[in-house]
């Protein structure tokens, strides 16, 4: 069991910028904006910030951010590493400093070209000099050299030993693309969206099509993390942070753990829900809604089933039962996810999950929203955040 | 471009889309058995409908037919257009708008030929052509641009429609880092065979990617504990003894499983490839390519057999194939 | 004389691949070709002119990837097959020294109109993809 910081830290800012295929601006001048919009949304000033947590993947230094926006003094900074598992984990970082007093107001942001400067979908180049270029060494020479192709690999082995069909694939798909039609902000808004096109669509890498993988985005999103002092006497009613984890475990790859004696599956993430939930003494009967980290559609299943929503191998049937819609059991992804609104790394996914439980949502479910779960990217070490009503 | 200056180019650009780039024109020549016997030989096409006449009149034709893909070859302008250049038109005042607001790049990007009524000796095509339409600004893998889109109609001396070609063309700002990177030229004479993107090699791997080179796939085994492990590192996880050694491994194995990647295309990597995490009789996985058989006739659980061979001019890889005898309980 | 053989409608199933054709990429093949499809452009005779655009020689034009499409195809059907439409993605351009290995499967059949939908690709051994597409052909009942 980890230390409990429960209810000690709490949202109280969030921010977009507009989501596109080319923004036509810089990755830093898209993470300002969006730490500005954050700051605007809780009434704040950039003098009010005194630290700052971003991704190790982010281009955007803390201290740019911080000239470029006005920030003063900072006294506490820290990066999240591996990829889209680093959304929840700048939570976890920024909730720890505002817990221990290291800092009182904490902006995570996260901004990328994703779309029109580099894309994950084309591939890890042969001219990798970080140090785990050891590790991708044992893929690249046979081609495994893409998200897809990575989780293809899992989502596979899975399928086989659960028997879940791409009926279940196709359903997470549809319902981001069914919420996202009705969300200005989301890539696919205004549009429909059925099994025929679904299954229309070309392989990516089995069993993998074109829908099963998220878009690629260009824009920025922050969250304001401050004390439950400061944050109850702010413009929006603060959202607290009920528990926060993360874990990487045992024979950890980054979204390659094939070496593992049994590989279909997310260990990291169920140590990381256990954790989560025993910080914040709620269960799964108490989550109201979701924003499931989807970078590919397969995921939230697992995703689904480590959070202990459902057993191993019954998402497919719990999705099919309708339980991901307006009316189901647990709304998810209601701003369309990765897959329909915008990929900007998990962290515009907090923002929505902060709106779930604000009741702002575009698609907010007519149930109240007591408690939302907000998780990171699976395959990688990951993690996730119980997000409620501040008391 | 700023945003005014953007409406200011595409309220200029837009009205192009409609206009005629050449009215309802007669090829010089008629089709003919000469051009038809050039074009046949250079494609290498034995197509006997095209220029075997005593084959042609027993088909179900009755006569020889031009071949489709020369739908558009015989308006085509020909030698002038090197010695003159190509006289003005909608297609030409278009491209130079493009280039003047610095959309250099040009790239063809698609062309659909539909083909209504085959057309024999003696028959004459005539060509009209216009711009049909004009995309809203795009970022491209290229760079920002537009596509741009003709349709050509071909018809008969009696004016049948015959066929039709759209072709799409896409306009596009080329970034300067790509023409400062190659030097502004392209010296680059020799086209070399792209291979695999290989494993970087240091201290902890180089010796197995060094054995995979000589044939060999090896297993690093604890020296102290026996426990086999992959991929190598330096330290034993369950005995933390920094000693060890190797096996080299059978290659018999048990796929635990497959994907068939399809896309992106990567240079150096014949598409469809499928990788596949192997169970090794020794008891550790190991990833690699599976080879001799289609997707549809893998499964999971299936027996594998490896075998390290070259897979291009560089690399030697560990590549298994499915099992003399079959699918394991 | 040879006797030509054309594939009727009925023995043709989604999912059949043709054999596949390797076409050797050469100076002479690109001029023969250029010219026999009337497309004087100097890129595609001229090393110089070709360099200028950022290539490193002289490429093959665009209505040879289409009679390489069409050819590939109706060696596969034989000759009483009516070529309806040539539908192309362009890639990578053909440049000497590569080969082009085209390949293709049946993607589609139209029972109505007696129509199969071929999906080809050529695609060379440097830059990979340089077609992309699919043909459809018009067969006889048997
Ligand atoms: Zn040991």
């Amino acid at each position: 069991m980890v230390a409990n910081i429960k209810d000690k830290a709490v949202i109280c800012g969030i921010g977009n910028t507009e989501f596109s295929k080319n923004s036509g601006v810089s990755e830093l001048n898209l993470a300002v904006r969006a730490c500005k919009a954050a700051l605007d949304d809780a009434g704040l000033s950039p003098a009010d910030v005194d630290g700052m947590v971003t991704f190790t993947m982010d281009t955007s230094d803390e201290i740019e951010v911080a000239r470029a926006l006005g920030v003063g003094e900072m006294t506490f900074y820290g990066r999240a590493h591996y990829g889209g598992g680093a959304a929840t984990a700048t939570l976890h970082q920024a909730a720890m400093a505002v817990a221990t007093g290291m800092a009182e107001t904490v902006l995570c942001y996260r901004a990328l070209n994703g779309r029109s400067g580099h894309r994950f979908s084309s591939g890890v180049s042969g001219t990798i000099t970080t140090a785990d270029a050891i590790h991708w060494g044992w893929y690249t020479p046979y081609g495994l050299l893409t998200p897809a192709s990575w989780v293809g690999m899992f989502t596979q082995r899975w399928m086989h030993l659960t028997g879940v069909t791409k009926d279940a694939l196709y359903e997470v798909a549809k319902a981001t693309r069914d919420y996202a039609a009705n969300n200005p902000a989301a890539f696919f808004h205004g549009q429909t969206f059925d099994r025929a096109e679904y299954d229309a669509q070309r392989m990516i890498s089995t069993p993998l099509q074109l829908f099963d993988c998220c878009q690629e985005s260009d824009g920025g999103s922050a969250v304001l993390v401050t004390t439950p002092e400061r944050a109850r006497d702010l413009r929006q009613s603060g959202v607290a942070i009920r528990g926060v984890a993360q874990c990487a475990a045992r024979d950890q790859e980054q979204m390659t753990s094939f070496y593992r004696q049994e590989f279909a599956g997310i260990p990291e993430m169920e140590r990381a829900a256990r954790d989560a939930y025993a910080m914040s003494g709620l269960g799964p009967e108490d989550i109201d809604a979701a924003v499931i980290y989807d970078a590919f559609s397969s995921i939230v299943l697992w995703q689904l089933e480590a959070w202990d929503f459902c057993g191993f191998g019954e998402s497919g049937d719990f999705v099919q039962d309708g339980a991901l819609r307006p009316g189901g059991r647990l709304p998810v992804n209601t701003h369309g996810g990765q897959l329909s609104e915008a990929y900007i790394h998990g962290v515009n996914g907090i923002v929505e999950a902060v709106r779930l439980v604000r009741g702002t949502s575009v698609n907010q479910p007519a149930k109240t929203v007591e408690h939302a779960l907000v998780t990171s990217g699976v395959g990688i070490p990951t993690g996730g955040a119980l997000l409620g009503k501040q008391d | 471009m700023n945003d005014e200056q953007q409406q200011a180019f595409e309220q200029c650009l837009y009205r192009f889309v409609g206009r005629q780039v050449c009215a309802r024109t007669a090829a010089k020549d008629a089709v003919n058995e000469a051009m038809i016997r050039h074009w046949a030989e250079t494609v290498g096409d034995a197509n006997p409908a095209y220029t075997d006449a005593q084959w042609a009149a027993r088909s179900a034709r009755g006569r020889i037919i031009a071949p489709p893909a020369m739908m558009y070859s015989w308006n085509q302008e020909g030698f002038p257009v090197v010695a003159q250049g190509r006289a003005p038109d909608a297609q030409t005042e278009l491209v130079d708008l493009f280039n003047e607001n610095g959309f250099t790049g040009v790239l063809g990007t698609n062309v659909k030929q539909e083909y209504y009524k085959e057309i024999g000796l003696g028959e004459r095509v005539h060509l009209e052509m216009v711009i049909d339409n004009i995309s809203e600004q795009k970022a491209t893998a290229r760079g920002i641009g537009y596509f741009f889109e003709t349709l050509a109609s071909f018809s008969d001396q009696h004016g049948d429609l015959i066929g039709t070609q759209r072709f799409r063309v896409l306009k596009f700002i080329p970034p300067e880092t790509a023409a400062a990177a190659d030097g502004g030229g392209a010296e680059q004479d020799t086209l070399q065979t792209p291979t695999r993107i290989a494993a970087p090699r240091g201290h902890d791997n180089s010796w197995w990617w060094e054995a995979c080179d000589q044939g060999q796939v090896l297993i690093q085994r604890c020296r102290n504990c026996q426990t086999l492990r992959h991929p190598p590192r330096p330290m034993c996880g369950e005995c933390q003894s920094l000693d060890w050694d190797s096996i080299e491994s059978c290659l018999e194995g048990e796929l635990l499983s497959f994907t068939e990647l399809h896309h992106p295309r990567i240079p150096g990597y014949p598409l469809p490839l499928i990788c596949g995490v192997i169970r090794l009789r020794e008891g550790v996985n190991l990833v690699a390519n599976i080879v001799g058989a289609e997707e549809q006739a893998l499964a999971i659980g299936m027996r594998v057999q490896g075998k390290v061979e070259q897979v291009d001019e560089k690399t030697m890889l560990p590549q298994f194939y499915p099992a003399e005898n079959g699918v394991e309980k | 004389m040879t006797d030509y053989r054309t594939l009727a409608f009925e023995e043709v199933e989604v999912g059949d691949k043709l054999p596949s054709l390797e076409i050797e990429i050469t100076t002479g093949l690109i001029v023969s070709t250029a010219l026999a499809t009337r497309d004087f452009e100097p890129v595609h005779h001229d090393k110089a002119v070709a360099q200028a655009t950022g290539l490193p020689d002289v490429f093959m034009n665009i209505l040879t990837s289409q009679s390489f499409m069409t050819r590939f195809v109706t060696d596969w059907s034989g000759p009483e097959a009516v070529v309806k439409s040539v539908d192309i993605r362009l890639g990578a351009p053909n440049v000497p020294g590569m080969v082009m290995t085209v390949t293709g499967r049946v993607q589609a059949k139209d029972d109505d109109a007696g129509e199969v939908e071929v999906a080809v690709a050529g695609e060379n051994n440097i830059w990979g993809m340089h077609m992309e597409g699919c043909v459809r052909l018009q067969l006889p009942g048997s």
